[in-house]
Formats: structure tokens, sequence, C-alpha cells
């Protein structure tokens, strides 16, 4: 089985984010690999081990994302990673396309059986490349995936919907993002991490960009600080939600 | 002239509340600028379900038992297509689970500007600004294509619209779209799960560690009946095995929008917080004085909660008693 699985880093406290002149600043910022890409890259591994014969890519579209993300994938047990240079990504459709284009030149004709990646990245929470990336492979997309059991021929998923939890049946190829539930990620440790350093770490290009569909055009610092009014007792806490209207919805 | 079509969501043949919400938003805003609206529905309808959307313009109807469990690849074809048909220069989506997971999708088929999110929710601002890292920065985007997806939350959806006029339904012919071998088919959903979710309610009573137990959960439950509201939870409480995952609220969990949320026994972490940014009134109920969550929180009692929640029962019941 092959298996493509999109990593990207994110901020390990988002509060080392500064905004200067409406401009962001992650110079203070130290990186963390997004838990739902752990997730995504722990599946695929499982499928590694279940499958033989498999192979397991984990690709980065982050001109920052520095090789310490992918040694990290390579650590956890990838077969190679890529790292696939542009000029700033604008938006998640840039960044789809990018992911897209590099794994039709990894790939070929024969697009993967899979490619997994995170529900989500943490820092801008989009949720669109997964379903981006999707469209422009042209295979299905079944996102927010917490259970997976996969056969040769088949997979059968579970994630929560709206209603509670669904059941989703699919045939390769597909494009699934993980959510938190799916598995618990390996830790590595140093000898992991010596071997990382042996396995192929490739820098592609990217060629030029499309127009983003949406653009950054600027950031203000949010402070969440509300002055709290500190009450003695419930009964009093009671009355002031009574006389704010918060109880209409309550019980007769 | 912007028309718009809004993808209704339906729930065991009802409308859901975040559809109705949005449709009835759009249709205001829209009444404003003289543009017009449209909505699609899928899957089989009980006859009142329409009876909470108001303005002009047409609902789309596709019957079929099999649009009542839609794919997202499904519904992308159906969407598109009628976004082509009939011009469509936005399409608002409610930001419910299925939602969130469709709008990319059709954002990448067609070629469309996704505004996810956007603080005030208007439909005619040139900029959308929205939260990220954590709720610590508002940032804002401006769309460039010429076709715009909007995502929308309970949050903006409060304002309520009435008219006296009324969509019109007209059946729509989904049978072109299906395809022989789908290859990716949603089979089932075990219901039974009959909770309100958390990112619909209005109230919400959510505890952390602090909790000290799954039974002490129980207290919570109590509180949330007794308001109409319902229990969320702390990825603390969650990790515990306390409550499931579908609880969580912040970062790694669901943003909620309620009226009132109550925090017992929670920290107040930045990534608890970042669930928060819509809540419109915040208790917090937690023996540290010094615990952060006091400084989101437009109310606090210092207190074990184990003491505090119990006498706040009391209390509630009893003003409720006298009204
Ligand atoms: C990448 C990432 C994502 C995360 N995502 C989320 C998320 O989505 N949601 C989330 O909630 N967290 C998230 N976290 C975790 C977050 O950082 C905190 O660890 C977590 O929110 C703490 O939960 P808590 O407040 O229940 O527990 P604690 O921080 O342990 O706080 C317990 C509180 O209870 C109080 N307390 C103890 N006993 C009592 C008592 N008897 N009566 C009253 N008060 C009492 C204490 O004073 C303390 O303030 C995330 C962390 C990371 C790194």
């Amino acid at each position: 089985m092959n298996i493509a699985v999109c990593i990207c880093q994110v901020p390990d406290l988002p509060s080392a984010v500064a905004v200067v002149d409406g401009s962001l600043d992650l110079s203070r910022v130290a990186w963390v690999m997004n838990p739902y890409d752990e997730y995504a890259l722990e599946e695929a591994l499982r499928l590694k081990e279940r499958f033989p014969g498999s192979a397991v890519i984990a690709l980065a579209a982050a001109p920052e994302a520095g090789k310490e993300l992918l040694l990290k994938a390579l650590a956890m047990g990838a077969d190679r990673a890529v790292e696939v240079c542009s000029s700033t990504l604008q938006d998640s459709f840039q960044t789809a396309w990018v992911l897209a284009e590099a794994i039709g030149n990894i790939y070929g004709q024969e697009l993967p059986d899979l490619v997994l990646c995170g529900r989500e990245s943490l820092d801008l929470q989009n949720a669109s490349v997964p379903a981006m990336l999707a469209g422009m492979l042209g295979m299905p997309f079944a996102g927010s995936v917490t259970a997976l059991r996969a056969d040769g021929e088949s997979l059968e998923m579970e994630r929560e919907g709206d209603d509670g939890l669904e059941t989703l049946e699919a045939l390769y190829p597909l494009v699934i993002s993980a959510e938190k539930g799916l598995n618990i990620p390996r830790k590595t440790g140093i000898r992991q991490v010596m071997e990382a350093r042996k396995k192929p770490l490739e820098i592609v290009q990217a060629s030029a960009l499309p127009d983003p569909l949406v653009r950054f055009a600027g950031a203000e610092p949010v402070s969440l600080k509300k002055a709290c009014r500190f009450v003695e007792t419930p009964s009093e806490l009671a009355g002031l939600l009574y006389r704010g209207g918060f109880f209409k919805t309550a019980q007769e | 002239m912007a028309h718009y079509l809004v993808f209704l969501e339906q729930r065991g043949g009802c409308i859901s509340k975040v559809s109705v919400d949005t449709w009835n938003r759009v249709q205001q805003q829209a009444a404003q600028e003289g543009e017009s609206v449209s909505g699609f529905v899928g899957g089989p309808l009980k006859p009142t379900a329409l009876g909470e959307l108001y303005g002009n313009g047409t609902i789309y109807h596709a019957q079929d038992e099999a649009l009542s469990l839609p794919s997202e690849t499904l519904l992308c074809r159906i969407l598109s297509a009628l976004v082509a048909e009939e011009g469509c220069t936005g399409i608002v989506i409610g930001a419910t689970a299925a939602g969130r997971r469709l709008a990319p999708y059709l954002a990448e088929t067609l070629h469309a500007s996704l505004l996810g999110g956007c603080a005030g929710g208007s439909l005619h601002s040139e900029l959308c600004r929205r939260y990220i890292y954590s709720g610590l920065v508002l940032a804002a985007y401006r769309p460039e294509a010429s076709i715009r997806i909007f995502l929308q939350g309970r949050e903006q959806s409060r304002r309520s619209f009435f008219s006296t006029d009324r969509p019109h339904c007209v059946s729509f012919d989904a049978s072109p779209f299906f395809v022989p071998h789908e290859n990716l088919l949603i089979r089932s959903v075990t219901s039974g799960n009959s909770r309100k979710s958390i990112a619909e309610s209005a109230i919400i009573v959510a505890g952390g560690r602090g909790m000290g137990g799954k039974d002490q959960f129980v207290l919570l439950e109590e509180l949330a009946s007794l308001l109409g509201g319902s229990v969320g939870a702390s990825r603390s409480a969650v990790d515990e095995g306390w409550r499931p995952h579908s609880d969580q609220i912040g970062q790694t969990g669901k943003a909620v929008a309620p009226d009132l949320y109550i925090a017992c026994g929670i920290s107040g972490a930045v990534q608890h917080l970042a669930g928060l940014s819509s809540a419109r009134t915040v208790v917090a109920v937690n023996s540290d004085p010094h615990a952060p969550v006091f400084d989101a929180a437009d109310y606090g009692i210092v207190g074990d909660v184990r003491e505090v929640i119990p006498a706040f029962i009391g209390a509630v019941k009893e003003v409720l008693q006298k009204k």
C-alpha cells in the first residue's frame, strides 16, 4: 500500500505569537508537529506494519518547515520525507496545490492508495487543506476520522457527526483527515532519531503558484481578559443570572 | 447582483437549527441590498420542516432517501451544479461538523474563496476577520475569487428575522448526480445520542479536572438539565475518561457559542479558552483565586465545586420557584 502523509508544524505555545504593526511575528515561536498530523502519520505507520511492502512518504509544504519536522516523521517510521519549497503560501488553496503537485511528481500516474492529513492545523484552524487536496487529486474525501479498519480492498471508518457516530465505507484511493482519538502516536527515542538521519530526506521546488483564493490582510492582537466580578455566595450568583435573563430555557 | 445559495442541513426530517438561523439571516441581509436567495435541502422532510424559514426565493428539495446521509462528494456534485445553473455568487453553509467538511471541498471544486468563522458574519464586508492562534490574534482576510463560500456558526445567527413572506419549495431531481459505484458512502449513524449537541446549546455547564472524578459530573448534569443546557468538559476531564471526546471544548475540541458558560474546576488554559471566544457570559467556579479562568470570566466564585455547585443548584431552584 502506498501512503502519503501531509504534515506541518505549529507553534508549541500560541502565546509566543506576536503581532507587530499588523503583521505576524513568529520569531519567538518554538515549533512542534501539528498534533493532528501525528495521528495521521501514526495511522499510516500502523497500516504499513499490517500490509507488508507498503511505503509511507511524509510531505511538508512549508518553506520554513525546517529539517526537524521531517526528521521527526522519519524517526516515527516514515520511509521517505519530502520538503516542498515554494514562495510564501498565502492560503489553504496554495498549500493544497503545492502538495498535490508534489504527490503527482512523486507517484506519477499511479496515485497513492491513501493520503492522510490531520483534521486541521492548530495555528489557523481552517481545516481546508485535506478536502482541497482531495479535490485536486480527484479522490473522495473522508474527514475527521476517529477509527479506521482497512483490508486490501476497502476501508471502514468512523467519525463523530452532528447526530452521533457515523460509519463510513470507502474504496481506495482516498484522502482521509485524522481526528483526535484515531490512535495514540508513538514516541521516538535516540535510536530512532539516529536511524532517521540515514533515511532519504529530499527537498523539491514547487513550480509557480496559482493565485490564492483568499489573501491575508493584516492582524491585531486580542486580549481575552474580562473584568471578573467576584460573587460571595451561590444564591447571589443565581439572583444575578436570573435578572440577567439567563434562566428562560430553565425547567418550569 | 449577488445571488446566494443556502445549504440547508436536515436532521431526522427537520431543518437543523443552525440552517434555520443561517437561512433567515441571509434573507435579512439580502433583502437590505435587494439581492436574491435560493436554498437546497436533501432527504425526506416532515410536512412542517420548512415552517421556520421566512423570506423569498426558492428552496430546491431532493427527496431521495440517500440524501439524508450524504457524503461530501455527492453533495459537492449537486451543489456545484446548482451554483452554476443559478449563477450564484455566494454559498452559505452552517458551521456544523458536516458543513465544515463540505465547504473546503466545494471551494476547491468551484474555485471559490472560503470565508470561515468570520466575526460579525456580514455577507457584505470586504474583509473577513477571524480568530487564529487559539483566539489570541484577530486576522483579516480578503476574498479574491468571484464566488464566495461563507461558513457561519450560531453566534452570528441570533438576530431573528420575521417576514410574512415564505420561500416556495420546488422538488429537485438529484438522480443525475448519483453514480452506480460511489466509492465513499456513509453507511449509518448511531443516533440514540439524543443529548443536545454542545455546539448548539444556549447554556453550557462545563467541568474540568477540578471536578475530581466521573461521579461528580452528575452534579453538572443536574444543573444543566435544570437550566435547559448541556454539559461540556475540558481536555483533562476527557483524558481522564470522565467524559467523551465529543464533549471537549477548546482548541482541539469544539468551539461553542452559548449565552451562558459555567466553568467548574477548569483552570482556564489558553487552549480551553480558545473554544470560548464566542461565549457571551462566562461564570467560573474554582478553588484557586488565582486560576487564569477568572481573567476570562464575567462572574466568579472562589470555592470548592463539591460545595458551590449543590448550593447553586438549590439557589437556582429557589429563584425559579419564586418566578
Ligand atoms: C496542543 C494542545 C491542545 C489542547 N487543546 C485543549 C482543548 O481543546 N481543550 C482543553 O480544555 N484543553 C486543551 N489543552 C490542554 C490545556 O492546556 C489544559 O491542560 C487543560 O485545559 C486543563 O484542563 P483543566 O482545567 O480541567 O485541568 P487543570 O489545569 O488541572 O485545572 C484544574 C482546576 O481545577 C481547580 N480545582 C481543583 N479542585 C477543585 C475543587 N474541588 N473545586 C474547585 N476547583 C478545583 C484547580 O484550581 C484548577 O484550576 C490542549 C493542550 C495542548 C498542548
